[in-house]
């Protein structure tokens, strides 16, 4: 956990949930596990308002509590974790995703989840639903069971998952009034999501299809109706996860459209649909598949023919970037997808792109020369590069010392005298992932500030556009006149108009940059976590 | 003393030999006796001065060797001339090949089979007439280091003489023209001199990249630049020929001969270039990523092949775009590490992020 991550979560946490919830998570990030009692008296919050912000980081999985580790009995400490914070900068991607892969139902769904934290089956749907025929024309309503189906179907892809019940939190699955068949299943499947899900499921959708006649009409209502539906005690979350998964394969396929074309990428797709399920989500590739098998999983839509796909088999297999492997030569040659190799690549990629950016296409040429050929003195470097002795040492003393480019001495004699020791430039790809990984949280948490800082100058200007949208609003459902309209509407000078046209210019630029960052920071994350399971 | 021998056999009445020949025999041994004593005592030259009598008496043998040499202009070695004068004790065959060593009409060359024996160049002998020892000994230094050259200030080291001796003796072998000085690109202040007719090294001269010691980089870019298209014309080509894939693969490479013959036909370069240089260049193209190789065997003699391998480049594509951070001011911004909010730079009063906003 470094001064960068706390930063940007204290940052996100301030937008999300607020000042004082920020203030409590930054201070559980900074001194690690304590008691309510110590929060309290570290950060000077009353009590109430902690137990508060406490309630909306465990409600939102931010925040773990565990019995204290002095002595059995001893106050309940809470912890919280840089990683889940940070995954609320991802949050319009997982949103994305879902709205791509199911449409506006499966978006919506996602973004009810990953605002509340943690939601019951039946209320998520009801939710959505009622989201849904707000937006559809009069008359029109959404049906609770395609809103339940699409929920299902999101279960099955394992894009939801069911919260693990709590433990010691008082709450037992058991505990509630349920249905006769509902508390066996958490029981029997303490920590497992999946498989009660489709009893679950057939369930729910039962009970809500079963209400649809009486509930349906006064969907738009959004009222909380006390009536039980059979899931209570049963939450779900956002399986962030799986979501990784996705974005991985989706880097690697668009990797492989770049590299070699687009029916290569339709392969790897493929291989990589295939083996979703088999594949667990830390292996190092995925498991053999045969060339019989891929092409039979093949869309038919492709229309590729079976020596054709073999031979795109070998060139993917013959490419450098290593991103199919060849298994074994039965049924027609097996081939794994090289996932961390894929993402290794993928990361020296970034970095070598980062270099070119930043230091100009010639520093890129010594970092991946230096990259291939792993040690250099820095003559050869030169030679190698083709570049006059003057800039190449400029450029490498410039990479050293923004610590892109290590320097490994290798002394004749053990005085280390200058003239007889070897200096040999190197480059050490994790740390350096690492280090960039860090510089992205900082420039995440910068974006947010000057986002910040941008609607604070023009909060004056902001609000006055606010206060008079909503007088026009109330003055047109009162019916009123077009020009006692257009007077509200003149209150706004041009010049303030113009200004908040930019400001609304610069805040979506911001904001985009805050996702374009978010991709980087995905891809380095799940390289270096990679090399750690590895 | 041998006409008072011969008449004394004579007159004991034994067998009795020619004067002559009693003469000879005892000049041989006295002569023996007198050149082992010098050589013990290490001053052949002496016993050269007082015996040889302008090698009427005798001659320190040498002179075989000499011929020796003549005959094998590319030098003989210790064996050979043992096979050919088998008379020779080793120890005077050492001496003889000294000798004609410190007379400079003799070269000693190291090889892999050992030592070989050179005459040296009569030229060069001839040239060095009318010069001194100290010329001598420069010129034979220069002469060492070949086609590197060798700079003065090494040539002080090697022969002990006095700098402005030293600088004398190589403006005057200059103004001769025995030798040149020819400037380094490894240090621009550097002169390093080496014989008159010499062709300099590559790594003094930077070979075909260098235009008087400078780094020709514009030059290089343009090559660069030139073999990248020519590699991903082809590659496109490739990509257009609707061919199954793996021919499309294979036609987009390109041997590097294939690549030299296009930048010799498009004659952007002045100097000839070698397929080695357009190999270096190929090599940068890797380095930015731009281009793979692999190496496939040859059938021997195909035109490219080298050792029964050859080199096939091709273009490639980026695997990603540019990524999301260097997309954002802060991924490029030359004052990071100092920005800090509520500090001198922070994101708040960014000027970088005030322009990137405005664009």
């Amino acid at each position: 956990m470094t001064a960068q991550e706390v930063r940007l979560c204290g940052l996100l946490l301030q937008e999300h949930f607020g000042e004082v919830v920020a203030k409590v998570g930054t201070h559980l990030l900074k001194s690690g596990a304590q008691n309510l009692r110590t929060i309290i008296h570290e950060t000077g919050i009353s009590l109430d308002l902690v137990k508060k912000s406490l309630c909306v980081l465990v409600q939102h999985g931010t925040c773990v509590f565990s019995s204290g580790r002095k002595a059995p009995g001893s106050p309940t400490e809470y912890r919280t974790s840089c990683d889940r914070i940070l995954r609320i900068l991802r949050y319009p991607r997982y949103i994305y995703t879902a709205k791509t892969l199911y449409g506006d139902t499966g978006e919506l769904i996602i973004e009810e989840l990953l605002q509340r934290g943690d939601m019951t089956m039946s209320s998520t749907v009801k939710t959505v639903a009622d989201r849904l025929t707000q937006n559809m024309e009069e008359g029109r309503s959404m049906d609770y069971s395609e809103v339940s189906s699409a929920f299902s179907k999101l279960v099955e892809t394992h894009f939801l998952q069911r919260c693990p019940p709590m433990a010691g939190a008082g709450t037992k699955d058991s505990g509630t009034p349920a249905t006769p068949a509902t508390p066996a299943i958490p029981e029997s499947f303490p920590d497992c999501y999946r498989v009660p899900h489709v009893t679950l499921i057939g369930r729910g959708k039962r009970r809500l299809s079963n209400e649809d006649g009486e509930d349906q009409r006064n969907a738009k209502k959004t009222k909380m109706d006390s009536e039980t539906h059979g899931d209570e005690g049963i939450y779900w979350q956002v399986n962030f996860e799986r979501f990784h998964l996705h974005f991985r394969d989706q880097a690697i396929i668009s990797a492989v459209a770049n590299k070699l074309d687009q029916t290569s990428s339709e392969i790897v797709r493929t291989m990589l649909r295939m083996s979703e399920v088999t594949t667990s989500p830390t292996a190092t590739c995925t498991k053999p598949l045969s060339a019989n098998e891929i092409f039979r999983s093949l869309p038919s839509s492709y229309n590729i023919p079976r020596p054709i796909l073999d031979q795109y088999l070998t060139l993917l297999v013959d490419d450098p970037m290593e991103f199919v492997g060849k298994a074994g030569e039965s049924g027609g040659g097996m081939y794994v997808v090289n996932l961390h190799k894929a993402l290794a690549n993928l990361a020296r990629a970034t970095l070598e792109s980062v270099v070119q950016e930043r230091f100009g296409s010639r520093s890129a040429r010594i970092f991946r020369l230096l990259l291939r050929k792993r040690h250099l003195e820095q003559k050869q470097v030169e030679d190698f590069a083709m570049i006059p002795a003057k800039e190449a040492k400029d450029m490498l003393y410039t990479l050293l010392s923004q610590n892109l480019v290590q320097l490994q001495e290798i002394p004749k004699t053990p005085d280390y005298a200058p003239s007889r020791t070897f200096y040999l430039y190197t480059v050490n790809q994790l740390p350096t992932a690492r280090m960039l990984l860090q510089n992205c949280y900082k420039t995440v948490a910068n974006l947010i500030e000057r986002r910040l800082f941008e609607s604070k100058e023009s909060k004056r200007l902001l609000e006055k556009s606010q206060r008079i949208e909503a007088i026009l609003a109330s003055l047109q459902a009162s019916g009123a006149e077009p020009e006692q309209l257009t007077e509200v509407e003149e209150m706004i000078t041009a010049p303030e108009k113009q200004q908040l046209e930019a400001l609304r210019l610069h805040i979506n630029k911001l904001d985009s940059a805050e996702n374009q960052v978010d991709e980087t920071i995905f891809l380095l994350e799940s390289y270096v976590n990679s090399t750690a399971t590895s | 003393m041998s006409i008072y021998l011969t008449r004394r056999d004579r007159l004991q009445g034994g067998p009795t030999l020619d004067p002559v020949t009693l003469w000879r025999y005892n000049v041989k041994a006295r002569l023996r006796l007198e050149f082992c004593f010098h050589r013990v005592t290490g001053n052949t030259d002496v016993f050269e001065q007082q015996w040889a009598h302008e090698e009427l008496l005798c001659r320190v043998t040498g002179g075989e060797i000499k011929e020796l040499c003549q005959q094998f202009p590319h030098g003989i070695t210790d064996q050979v001339i043992q096979n050919d004068m088998p008379h020779l004790e080793p120890q005077q065959r050492a001496m003889a090949i000294n000798k004609l060593l410190s007379l400079g009409q003799l070269d000693l060359l190291r090889n892999s089979s050992g030592l070989l024996y050179r005459m040296k160049d009569m030229q060069s002998t001839s040239k060095m007439k009318g010069s001194d020892n100290q010329e001598k000994l420069v010129y034979q230094i220069i002469e060492d280091a070949g086609n590197k050259g060798i700079w003065s200030r090494d040539i002080r080291f090697k022969s002990n003489l006095p700098l402005t001796e030293i600088n004398k003796i190589l403006k005057n072998l200059e103004s001769k023209k025995l030798i040149k000085a020819v400037k380094s690109v490894a240090a621009s202040k550097k002169k390093v001199y080496m014989l008159y007719n010499l062709q300099p090294d590559r790594s003094v001269t930077g070979g075909a990249w260098y235009s008087d010691q400078d780094f020709e980089s514009e030059f290089v870019e343009v090559l660069n630049q030139q073999c990248f298209k020519f590699l991903q014309s082809k590659a496109e080509a490739a990509r257009d020929s609707k061919q199954s894939p793996m021919v499309q693969r294979n036609s987009s490479f390109a041997t590097s001969h294939e690549v030299w013959k296009y930048i010799c036909e498009l004659g952007i370069s002045k100097v000839d270039l070698s397929m080695d240089d357009i190999e270096t260049i190929l090599n940068t193209l890797i380095y930015d990523g731009k281009v793979e190789m692999t190496v496939i065997a040859a059938k021997e003699g195909t035109v490219g092949s080298v050792d029964g391998q050859m080199k096939l480049y091709r273009g490639v594509n980026p695997v990603i775009q540019p990524t999301g951070v260097v997309r954002t001011p802060c991924g490029l911004c030359p004052v990071f590490e100092d920005c800090h909010e509520g500090g001198e730079i922070s994101p708040s009063n960014c000027i970088y992020m005030t322009e990137w906003l405005d664009f």
